[in-house]
């Protein structure tokens, strides 16, 4: 038993060792105050991380017109799939990649570790600032003056996709109401379906029906955030589905999965309340029900409300650390509003733009086969300017969404309830903003 | 005295596996001790965040951390029931294999360790399909037990785990086995041994040696589980994101909070240290070596 005592010693020597001749690490670069925004001198190339489906096509058309700032396209699973972790990890290790995809929900997050570069200083950039919807606007600049996080990318307003034959075939009304949508629920179960799918592990759908219900999670007055999970809005939506859940009116099949898509394929889901970009997860997911789809505004909490949720949408940043800030803001810039991008986004991947004009995009006029040869994309071009432009993200909400997705879960299994599942994910965000120092209201 | 010369011939051979030693595990070791020994201060909810010497502060944390203590429970029960079972299994094939009852030896000893060879995401993949309700070919079996109901799920895990290890296992045992010299098997039977008492008396005590090497590996295997939980997570309700002690190792780091996740390694990497050494401890002192 000598030699793992003695490699113990070398453990700990080496420990002490590294402690003692590296001091205390802190990159104690400006957080406040926007980055300079000059351009380099001679060609540059720009590294971009990405999981959009189909994105190195649209990088290739800027690399074909701009000789002198190329753009290198590397890909990987979706942000929270993987994709943040690395990024963090390469924000610590020092080499992240210029330019990064990050959904809304992800900025406080990234900026919060000081891993983005403010762009407010190029004025190229705050310029454009009257092309963009608001509320993506807003989750950019985190409704503070000089400051710019990333170019609004696409946004998720959503809607109600339903099976049209089948509501058609058993004579069951398209709701418009919540209340209508619980009581199509009995009429598609006594006709043998469940009306939807009950997303137990991606919190994100149940965000954004949070917000169309006038839910907001958190807020940060500047000196610290407030945690609010379980406000007015986000328990009543947490009591509706607990009570669709009890009454076994919803599937539980965990998102995602191709258990997930064979319900939607054979027919057993009859509706999803998704965002824009959920057009292109049904028509892949599950392709024989090809043309039987229609699109239909959200359900709403009070009979001639117009209000919608959003689910996703996502900016491109600019990483702290990156050599060439005032090269790789155009490029993104291009990227989101330039009418050829755009068009390329949306026909690769399903992007609805962040863009006013986006929404006149000739792509998005046209009626789509999938869907019965409707027009889907004006039911969301109608939602997008229904999306409360007040709602926060916060700053850790990894640890957010792994918490409620574990209640939930516990919740679907029958343990527990939904309110309960944001009781704990309460505490459990408080405690994690906590361990990180980052103040917090109690 | 010594000449020089061999101390120089011994730094030589030591020095590619030293070098490579030091980096890629006391240098590692070393940084994941010094972050957990670190923590972060802020001014304001997007000020600047420098890291600080926070002396035991992230330890706290993980002592006062029930759902992790909680996991580090479920892979011992785990462990207790799957390790045994795992190399019960593997002593069994081993001793068929060597046993001259089995023909084509060559193809049952390959066959047993194919799974092996299947990496470990892609082997919880396959059982998750076989397991699932809808999808598995089974479905007369699924839909009357739920294998990722809470109930069932850890010891679905344990099966899929099993399936992967039992061959690797068994060829270690097996190879022990391959090397008892013959005369001891001509004594035994000059005694009057037959196949049973061979096998009981003979063939298990002298691969005993190995046994216990692959039970260390496996209770080490056990406490970092990480693969398994992490693929049925997606599509089981009953795996959190704090299921096994390296998941919430994984979901900490990806907040991202690398002090806190490192003290949970630290920690984690010390429990399973103790563990080991106290199992061959345990068994030294049992064994007539």
């Amino acid at each position: 038993m000598r030699f793992p005592m003695r490699s113990l010693g070398i453990v700990l020597t080496s420990a002490l060792a590294l402690t003692a001749c590296s001091s205390t690490s802190d990159d104690s670069t400006e957080s406040s105050g926007a980055a300079s925004c000059a351009p380099s001198s001679g060609p540059v190339t720009l590294n971009f991380t990405s999981w959009i489906p189909g994105i190195e096509t649209v990088v290739k058309a800027w690399n074909d017109k701009n000789p002198d700032i190329q753009v290198t396209v590397q890909t990987g699973p979706n942000g929270n799939g993987g994709t943040y972790q690395n990024f963090f990890n390469q924000l610590k290790a020092g080499n992240a990649p210029d330019l990064g995809q990050i959904e809304y929900d992800a900025l406080p997050s990234f900026r919060v570790q000081d891993g983005l570069t403010n762009l407010a200083d190029c004025t190229e950039v705050t310029a454009a600032k009257d092309q963009f919807v608001d509320w993506t606007w807003g989750q950019v600049t985190f409704g503070e003056e000089n400051s710019v996080y990333g170019i609004p990318q696409d946004a998720g307003p959503m809607a109600l996709f339903y099976r049209k034959d089948l509501f058609e075939k058993n004579g069951i009304a398209i709701p418009t109401t919540w209340d209508e949508y619980a009581a199509a629920a009995e009429k598609v179960k006594a006709a043998g379906g469940y009306i939807t799918n009950f997303s137990q592990s991606d919190i994100n759908q149940f965000a954004g029906l949070a917000w169309q219900a006038g839910g907001r999670w958190f807020a940060n007055d500047g000196s610290q955030w407030t945690v609010n999970l379980q406000d007015e809005g986000t328990t009543k939506v947490a009591n509706y589905w607990q009570g669709l859940l009890d009454k076994k009116l919803v599937s539980t099949v965990p998102p995602w999965t191709t258990e997930w898509d064979n319900a939607y394929n054979k027919g057993n889901a009859w509706t999803w309340v998704s965002a824009v970009w959920g057009a292109n997860s049904i028509s892949s997911g599950a392709p024989d029900t090809s043309g039987k789809w229609a699109v239909a505004p959200m359900p709403q909490w009070t009979a001639g409300g117009t209000s919608a949720g959003n689910w996703g949408g996502s900016s491109t940043a600019v990483f702290k650390g990156s050599k060439h800030p005032y090269e790789a803001a155009k490029f993104a810039l291009w990227l989101n509003t330039d009418q050829e991008a755009l068009t390329l986004l949306n026909k690769e991947a399903n992007l609805y733009p962040a863009t006013k004009s986006g929404a006149t995009l000739p792509a998005l006029s046209e009626g789509v086969e999938f869907y019965g040869g409707q027009k889907i994309y004006d039911v969301f071009a109608t939602a997008s300017t229904q999306v409360a432009a007040d709602f926060v993200w916060g700053p850790t909400m990894t640890s957010t969404y792994a918490t409620a997705s574990d209640g939930f879960k516990a919740a679907v299994s029958g343990s527990g309830t939904l309110a309960d599942a944001l009781k704990t994910t309460q505490t459990a965000t408080i405690d994690t903003l906590k361990s990180q120092s980052i103040p917090v209201a109690e | 005295m010594r000449s020089k010369s061999p101390v120089r011939a011994l730094l030589f051979f030591i020095l590619p596996f030293g070098l490579l030693f030091a980096a890629f595990y006391l240098l590692p070791i070393g940084y994941a001790i010094k972050q957990s020994l670190y923590k972060v201060q802020r001014t304001g909810t997007f000020g600047p965040a420098t890291e600080v010497f926070g002396g035991f502060e992230q330890y706290q944390r993980v002592f006062e951390n029930g759902p992790f203590w909680s996991s580090v429970g479920r892979v011992l029960l785990f462990g207790v029931v799957q390790v045994p079972v795992m190399l019960g299994l593997a002593l069994l094939l081993a001793l068929l294999l060597d046993s001259g009852l089995v023909k084509g030896r060559g193809f049952f000893r390959l066959a047993f360790f194919v799974p092996y060879a299947v990496p470990g995401v892609v082997a919880a993949i396959m059982w998750g399909f076989l397991y699932s309700p809808n999808l598995s070919p089974f479905t007369s079996l699924t839909s009357s037990v739920d294998f990722l109901s809470a109930d069932f799920v850890l010891w679905s895990m344990a099966n899929v785990v099993t399936w992967v290890y039992v061959g690797y296992n068994m060829l270690i045992i097996y190879s022990a086995l391959l090397a008892i010299p013959q005369e001891v098997y001509e004594a035994a039977k000059i005694d009057g041994a037959g196949p049973w008492r061979t096998a009981w008396s003979i063939k298990v005590p002298l691969v005993m040696p190995a046994i216990i090497l692959t039970t260390v590996f496996s209770i080490i295997g056990t406490l970092q589980l990480l693969a398994e939980p992490q693929v049925f997570r997606t599509f089981s309700s009953a795996v959190s994101s704090t299921y096994t002690p390296n998941l919430t190792v994984y979901s900490t780091s990806s907040i991202p909070n690398f002090n806190l996740a490192a003290a949970f390694s630290v920690v984690l990497a010390l429990a399973t240290c103790a563990l080991s050494f106290t199992f061959l401890k345990a068994t030294q002192r049992g064994g007539d070596k």
